[in-house]
């Protein structure tokens, strides 16, 4: 499986000493069957991602049409959440997951308070009246995370050069990572993976 | 009523309405099983089918209860929350909570890893893990799923629903139990009994709930054996308590290989009400069956019935009762048949009483005859028996009545009858019967009539006969002899009597009497005669009789010798019997017949042992007018001859003129017939009758005897002689040989001899002897030199 992986990693070394400060990585990523993986979360993690400051101390998660937007979403640990509910009835935002439990109780337009999400880890957040609502967030120790479009595409982007692990991780597989593999910032570069996306190995 | 019934026409009519009846009824019978059978299976077949919908409907009601709670429980965010923090006490309570609401038997939550919390339920249930992980794997993981599902040894209809936090995170499994209650409740609603099974993986059925007693369960169990696909039909299943209708529908089976609801209709519990409908239509049919057999029996009566009074009536016509006929009170066919009986019982009456009148009339006279008289009589003597009253019988016979019937001829006898008759009644009282008993014999009853006045009207009457009769101008001259007898003094019998005055009246004849009253000193002969019958016939059967031969000897002396056979009795009491004591006896009874047939067996068998010892005798043997008679006689004689091998013509067979003139026409064809057998005929006693020469041309005779009253008073007087000459010379010219019987002197022998006589026969020359003295007589020279002195004078 990691071979089979490494083929189809590629490295495009020629650009990295174009852009000493920071780069944009560009990911294309595709599953199993060469479909576009979407929404599936990446991050670069290093040893010192952790200790980097809040790039974007807050984010949000719209309910409109009695749905979670976005499906998924990726924000870094210590981040706030709003859940504004866009929708004309009200909505009771919930989550049993280990890395963040909490409700948000029947309520209309937007919660008081934001939610502090400063637990790494996998979140799954639904709507106690609406069972059909289904939100996937993971918490990531790292500024530097994208969730592919619907083509596939992620960019992550103001990545300072050195090396990282490229992680990927999907909401039908929560339990596993989709893709580890290193990756070396140098310029900004381009990169074709095919992740994991389906459960049940 | 006699036991074969249907030998009688009530009998036929009753079983023919009570078999047609008993037909239809059986007809109806077997008609209304076999339809209602029918019926009853499609009114089950239906219930059943109703009874799958019925099930169907709460099936689904207990799945929507299912799936409500369970949905509910899914939806409960506290519940949801529990599990999320594997709050373990919170999951049991929230269980519990909702599963008591819908009262279900279980009701769990199983994790995704397959760890259980238990809410209500049997404990044991969930050790049985491996059906619980079956019953996980084998549902969809998206949304509910519902079925029945085995968990522990128990069925349960489930609803396993998903749990998610959002995501799914585990099931809940909520079910009712299927047990004997559930099968009950259904049982109750769908009208059918109702049984629940599942297979094992062993492939054996296993009865989770039933509510039929349990042999009927085995056999139901039994019966599906590897059945695997749907059976929809109803089927039936008959065990030794009863028979079923069943109907197999498949369950949604989750963890086990087949899961089935047989709804059974008890067949018999069905056609109860059938069975008791047809139970009052044979009750009916009975019913019917009785009523109409009465009342076929009654109509068949009705015929019937006056049949029989009808029959009855024609019986009692049968025994003379002419009564007028029952009395039919009805206007059918048969009152007529009734009044056309009594039109034949009249008819019948009236020509019996004309039967009667002629049965009793003597119609040449027109007096009474002789059963009337004997009637009369007895009627008579029935009253004066009571009374002690005398009474007379009285007989009178006519004499020499023959020779006027002879010489005037039958209508002039007829008419001197009447006369008689008219001259006895004319002489009588009015009360006295008069009575003609037949020929020229009549019968007068004297009712009160003492002896003595009895003699003095036999005196009157013998008066009334004196005058001499004018009968067509001719005067005739009657007389007649009468018998008296009189009760009590003779006898009070009326048979008896007559015999008495019988007796009498020959007594009278005989002695020349005119008149003679009965005595017993008369009866002695009467007697004799009676028992000399029994006598006679014993002698036959016995050989008392013995023939005696007496020769005829040939006046011109040839070689050839002739007998005449005589029969002898020698009676072991009373000696030597002469013939003429028992002879016209037995010509008079008829034995003359057997003692004919006797004399011919015996003559046939001398002569043929004579013939064989050399002597050449012809025997001569007497027939008399009843064997001429006889026509067996002939083919009789015939086969004699052939037995004993005895020569015909040396048998001469001697008839009488008069026994011819009894019935000349039957008389010459007998004769023809015995001559045929080549014997010779010879005519006796020739000359004392009618002599008639137109017989005597007729008859096939070679031989004529003259009566021996013409021989023997040859020398007396010349009148014999000339009758003896000219017999001789007819004879003659006529061709035939001539015998002169009685020659008891040398006188006569030698008159005949001079007439030219061809054989005499008397005691002067023998009389008849034994055959062995005959044998011995015939050899001395004695009767050859009686011949030659005689031909000598």
């Amino acid at each position: 499986m990691a071979r089979q992986l490494c083929t189809c990693l590629l490295a495009l070394a020629a650009c990295l000493p174009l852009f000493a400060d920071a780069a944009t990585l560009s990911l294309t990523l595709r599953d199993e069957r060469g479909n576009p993986a979407e929404d599936t979360v990446v991050y670069l993690m290093s040893p010192t991602t952790h200790r980097l400051p809040l790039k974007q101390p807050e984010s949000r998660i719209d309910q409109i049409n009695k749905t979670f937007v976005p499906l998924v979403s990726v924000v870094q640990r210590g981040t706030r959440i709003q859940f504004p509910n866009k929708d004309n009835i009200r909505h009771h935002v919930y989550s049993f997951s280990k890395a963040k439990k909490f409700e948000i109780k029947l309520y209309a337009d937007t919660p008081a308070k934001p939610i502090l999400f400063d637990q790494p880890g996998y979140v799954a957040m639904g709507c106690n009246i609406h069972d059909n609502m289904i939100a996937h967030l993971l918490v990531v120790e790292s500024p530097y995370f994208a969730v592919a479009d619907r083509t596939g595409r992620a960019v992550i982007n103001d990545v300072p050069p050195g090396n990282y692990s490229l992680i990927a991780w999907h909401y039908m597989r929560p339990d596993k990572d989709a893709l580890v593999m290193p990756v070396k910032i140098g310029a900004d570069a381009s990169l074709t993976a095919t992740v994991r996306t389906r459960s049940g190995d | 009523m006699r036991l074969p019934r249907f030998r009688t026409l009530q009998g036929r009519i009753f079983a023919f309405f009570f078999g047609l009846l008993l037909l239809t009824q059986v007809a109806g019978y077997a008609l209304t099983s076999t339809l209602g059978w029918s019926i009853m299976q499609d009114i089950l077949a239906q219930d059943l089918r109703g009874g799958q919908q019925v099930f169907k409907r709460l099936s689904e009601q207990n799945t929507q209860f299912l799936t409500q709670a369970a949905r509910v429980l899914t939806a409960d965010y506290g519940f949801r929350e529990a599990i999320a923090s594997k709050d373990t006490d919170t999951i049991a309570s929230a269980l519990e909570n909702h599963g008591t609401r819908i009262q279900a038997d279980l009701m769990m939550f199983v994790d995704n890893d397959g760890t259980p919390y238990l809410g209500s339920g049997k404990p044991s249930s969930l050790e049985d893990s491996e059906r619980v992980a079956r019953l996980l794997a084998a549902i969809s993981p998206q949304g509910e799923t519902t079925g029945f599902a085995r968990l522990g040894s128990e069925l349960y209809q489930v609803i396993v629903a998903p749990v998610r936090t959002p995501l799914p995170i585990g099931n809940v499994i909520a079910g009712f139990r299927i047990n004997v209650e559930t099968a009950r409740e259904f049982s109750r609603i769908t009208n059918t009994d109702i049984s629940f099974l599942s297979r094992l993986r062993d492939g054996n059925w296993q009865i989770h709930a039933s509510t039929l007693p349990a042999a009927v369960q085995n056999k139901i169990a039994g019966d599906l054996g590897g059945a695997s696909g749907q059976v929809m039909t109803p089927r039936r299943v008959d065990t030794p308590d009863a028979s079923y209708l069943t109907l197999d529908v498949p369950l949604a089976a989750l963890n086990v290989q087949n899961a089935r609801v047989i709804l059974q209709s008890n067949i018999d519990q069905a056609m109860l009400p059938f069975y008791e409908l047809r139970n009052s239509l044979t009750f009916l049919g009975l019913v019917g069956l009785l009523l109409s057999s009465l009342a076929s029996f009654i109509m068949s009566r009705g015929i019937a019935a006056p049949l029989r009074t009808l029959s009855q009536y024609a019986r009692s016509i049968a025994s003379g009762d002419y009564r007028s006929p029952p009395w039919l009170n009805r206007a059918d066919e048969l009152a007529d048949l009734a009044h056309a009986f009594g039109d034949m019982s009249g008819a019948i009456a009236e020509r019996e009483s004309r039967i009667l009148e002629l049965a009793y009339t003597d119609t040449l006279t027109g007096l009474s005859n002789r059963a009337h008289f004997i009637e009369r009589l007895a009627t008579a003597l029935a009253s004066t028996g009571r009374e002690g009253a005398p009474l007379a019988v009285v007989l009178l016979d006519l004499d020499r009545f023959r020779y006027v019937n002879d010489s005037l001829g039958h209508p002039m006898g007829d008419q001197v009858l009447r006369e008689v008759a008219r001259r006895l009644v004319a002489a009588l009282r009015q009360t006295d019967t008069v009575a003609r008993l037949g020929g020229d014999e009549y019968a007068i009853l004297l009712p009160t009539a003492t002896p003595s006045a009895a003699r003095k009207v036999v005196n009157a009457l013998q008066l009334a006969l004196e005058a001499p009769m004018d009968i067509e101008g001719q005067l005739v001259d009657i007389q007649g002899s009468f018998g008296i007898a009189t009760s009590p003094e003779h006898s009070a019998d009326p048979t008896t009597l007559m015999r008495c005055a019988d007796i009498a009246m020959y007594k009278a004849k005989q002695d020349n009497l005119g008149f003679a009253e009965y005595d017993t000193r008369y009866d002695e002969n009467t007697l004799d005669r009676l028992s000399l019958m029994s006598e006679l016939r014993e002698a036959v059967e016995h050989d008392q009789l013995v023939l005696y031969y007496q020769p005829k000897i040939d006046l011109k002396l040839g070689d050839h010798h002739a007998v005449e056979a005589l029969v002898r009795w020698v009676h072991p009491r009373r000696g030597f019997v002469p013939p003429d004591r028992f002879i016209p006896f037995a010509e008079h009874t008829g034995y003359i017949r057997e003692i004919t047939q006797w004399v011919l067996r015996e003559g046939v068998r001398q002569c043929s042992v004579w013939q064989r010892a050399g002597l050449d005798v012809s025997i001569s043997i007497n027939l008399s007018a009843r064997d001429l008679m006889n026509a067996e006689l002939p083919v009789y004689f015939a086969a004699l001859l052939k037995t004993h091998d005895c020569r015909p013509d040396r048998i001469c067979l001697e008839i009488t003129e008069s026994a011819v003139l009894d019935d000349p026409r039957h008389a010459l064809e007998n004769l023809k017939r015995l001559e045929a057998t080549g014997c010779k005929l010879s005519l006796d006693d020739y000359g004392t009758g009618y002599s008639s020469l137109s017989y005597l041309k007729r008859m096939p005779v070679c031989e004529l005897k003259i009566d021996r009253s013409f021989v023997q008073n040859m020398i007396n007087d010349s009148n014999d002689t000339v009758i003896v000459r000219s017999t001789i010379d007819l004879a003659h010219n006529l061709g035939l040989r001539v015998v002169a019987e009685g020659v008891e002197n040398e006188a006569i022998l030698s008159q005949l001899c001079l007439l030219g006589c061809d054989q005499a026969q008397g005691y002067h020359f023998s009389k008849p002897v034994s055959a062995a003295d005959f044998e011995a007589w015939v050899q001395s020279p004695a009767w050859r030199d009686q011949v030659q002195v005689a031909r000598r004078a």
